[in-house]
């Protein structure tokens, strides 16, 4: 897998784009601008975990917000109980280093014990049984009192990140445009290891991997798990952003949009989840702000990139 | 001499469809065996439950020895013993090296590494690159499996299935849907691949089957009607009968 040079140029103009959008948002005085820049980061995250699984894999999880949710909640718990605690802990409770990857460690952990269960299914029983679980999750933050049950959690401050002031948004901007730039790195990496051509060889045809000799369920839940941790660290920037976690992080639409978003950009094309989230991001936004009835003119929009562009977004602008 | 598979009493049952009815076969190490029979005499479904793709309801199988009536398709694949696919079961938008290479990366057992790149990794591709030059698709390693030719697909499927180092192959149909010429050359292929491995061969190609098989099989409606040397079978007239007319 190597990149033509169209696809890097474009690339590189889009990470120089969103680079650049702190300058250009002060420029035409839209400071919000740059919380819709991280909001299409962190989104972007989730939708690149995903289309490891529904994308490389060929495993169509309709329960993926779970995981998002579960990623969120993990750094907000931990927030609300640090008042409570004694030294260190109290500090150690709202330090990113070490709530960020607990963030990725619970729902990777929650994912090895439902992901071995889910992939005793497979087709149209594994998207249900996926979604099952994820709302199943969904309601039980629901019923969760303590941490504001269907009001959802607010985040007193955000991680505290060494050399970083809390309230400062751009800052946090360039944190989530570094943690997408990694993960993209470390997706591609894997997608063009051992593991990754085995992965594709199951998606494409798992009669022939097990003709050869590979039993496919350990590389499926390791997919699973790793797509799982991944997504959970995009919850924990989430939580960061707004501060606030809310049930709706968890709710089935949520992992609908997640598989929107990697439709979109071009399923199992790597880069292609990030310019289907930042499509979903901006359009939202741009759209909410005209009418409150902003899916019915989403709805075209989505039909229309699907029938014209059959590899999405990414296909579109990086061609063949 | 007990021999390389061991096939007692197999049987399956599809509702009212008896697909295989009280199944025995042997094949013995360093031979070419074949299992020929009329269309719905139930080799498929032998095959596929040898493999290990179909569970049967009865009957057992040993592989050198090895129980393996209930081990899953990839352990019997470990324990010695690949099937290839009547129809051409290959990546197709990978190049047939990247096909065989793949094999070779199961059979090492390294999967889980999620770092290093496998495309260039040269462990993977010199053996690779050997098993296509015994199948004769050495020049044609870098085409994607979509761009080669149904006959080169078909060499493809037999050196992803031989790049698992088995003792047993299990061919179906090996020769479908190839010209003459290129079932002379399969033929010659066969063969030649009689000094390393034992074959079971399903095959509907009869001069193939009579070129190649030391011992034939002959199946109808799931049974055993007759087997024994090719000359044997040529002379049966049961056989004759039921499948090979007036030849």
């Amino acid at each position: 897998m190597r990149e033509s040079s169209r696809q890097i140029f474009v690339l590189v103009a889009s990470f120089a784009l969103l680079a650049a959008l702190p300058w250009i948002a002060g420029a035409v005085g839209r400071p919000d601008l740059v919380t819709l820049g991280s909001q299409a980061c962190v989104m972007a995250i989730a939708a690149a975990s995903l289309d490891l699984l529904m994308g490389r894999t060929g495993l169509p999880s309709f329960g993926h917000a779970a995981w998002l949710g579960l990623g969120a909640y993990t750094v907000g718990i931990l927030a609300f109980h640090a008042r409570d605690l004694g030294p260190p802990w109290d500090q150690w409770a709202v330090q990113a280093w070490a709530v960020w990857p607990l963030a990725v460690l619970v729902p990777a952990a929650l994912a090895a014990v439902i992901g071995a269960l889910c992939l005793r299914t497979s087709g149209i029983s594994f998207i249900m049984i996926t979604l099952a679980f994820a709302q199943m999750f969904f309601f039980l933050f629901v019923a969760l009192k303590t941490y504001g049950g269907d009001d959802g959690l607010t985040l007193r401050r955000r991680s505290t990140i060494p050399g970083i002031a809390p309230r400062d948004d751009v800052a946090f901007f360039y944190v989530c445009l570094a943690a997408l730039v990694l993960v993209l790195l470390l997706l591609r990496r894997v997608a063009a290891s051992r593991f990754g051509t085995v992965l594709d060889g199951i998606r494409q045809n798992e009669r022939r991997m097990m003709a050869i000799g590979l039993s496919p369920f350990p590389y499926k839940l390791a997919a699973f798990v790793l797509s799982a941790g991944i997504a959970g660290l995009a919850g924990a920037l989430h939580v960061n952003l707004f501060r606030f976690a809310s049930p709706d992080l968890l709710h089935w639409t949520m992992s609908g949009e997640l598989m929107v978003m990697v439709v979109l950009g071009g399923l199992g094309s790597l880069w292609g989840a990030m310019f289907g989230a930042a499509a979903m991001v901006v359009l939202h936004a741009v759209l909410a702000q005209w009418t409150e009835h902003w899916q019915i003119v989403l709805g075209p929009i989505l039909v229309a990139v699907v029938l014209l562009a059959r590899r999405g977004l990414w296909g579109a602008l990086g061609g063949k | 001499m007990s021999a390389l598979l061991e096939v007692r009493g197999l049987a399956k049952r599809f509702g009212g469809l008896v697909a295989t009815d009280g199944l025995n076969l042997d094949v013995a190490a360093g031979e070419i065996h074949a299992l020929i029979g009329p269309n719905g005499a139930g080799k498929t479904t032998a095959i596929g439950q040898i493999a290990g793709e179909i569970r049967p309801d009865a009957g057992t199988i040993h592989l050198a020895g090895q129980d393996i009536t209930r081990l899953g398709v990839p352990a019997r694949v470990r324990a010695g013993m690949t099937r290839s696919f009547q129809i051409t079961q290959v990546l197709m938008n990978a190049s047939a090296l990247a096909n065989v290479a793949l094999v070779e990366q199961v059979r090492q057992g390294h999967s889980f590494r999620l770092w290093r790149p496998a495309a260039r990794d040269e462990r993977l591709l010199a053996p690779a690159r050997a098993m296509l030059e015994r199948v004769g698709l050495g020049a044609r390693a870098d085409v994607a499996a979509e761009d080669l030719s149904h006959g080169e697909r078909r060499q493809l499927e037999l050196a992803m299935a031989l790049a698992t180092n088995p003792r047993l192959l299990l061919l179906d149909e090996p020769m479908a849907g190839l010209g003459t010429t290129e079932s002379a050359a399969m033929t010659v292929l066969l063969a030649a691949l009689k000094q390393e491995v034992s074959i079971l061969l399903v095959e509907h190609d009869m001069d193939a089957v009579f070129a190649l098989a030391d011992r034939i099989t002959v199946l109808e409606g799931g049974r055993v009607i007759a087997h024994g040397t090719p000359a044997a079978i040529r002379a049966d007239t049961a056989v004759r009968d039921a499948y090979l007319g007036a030849a």
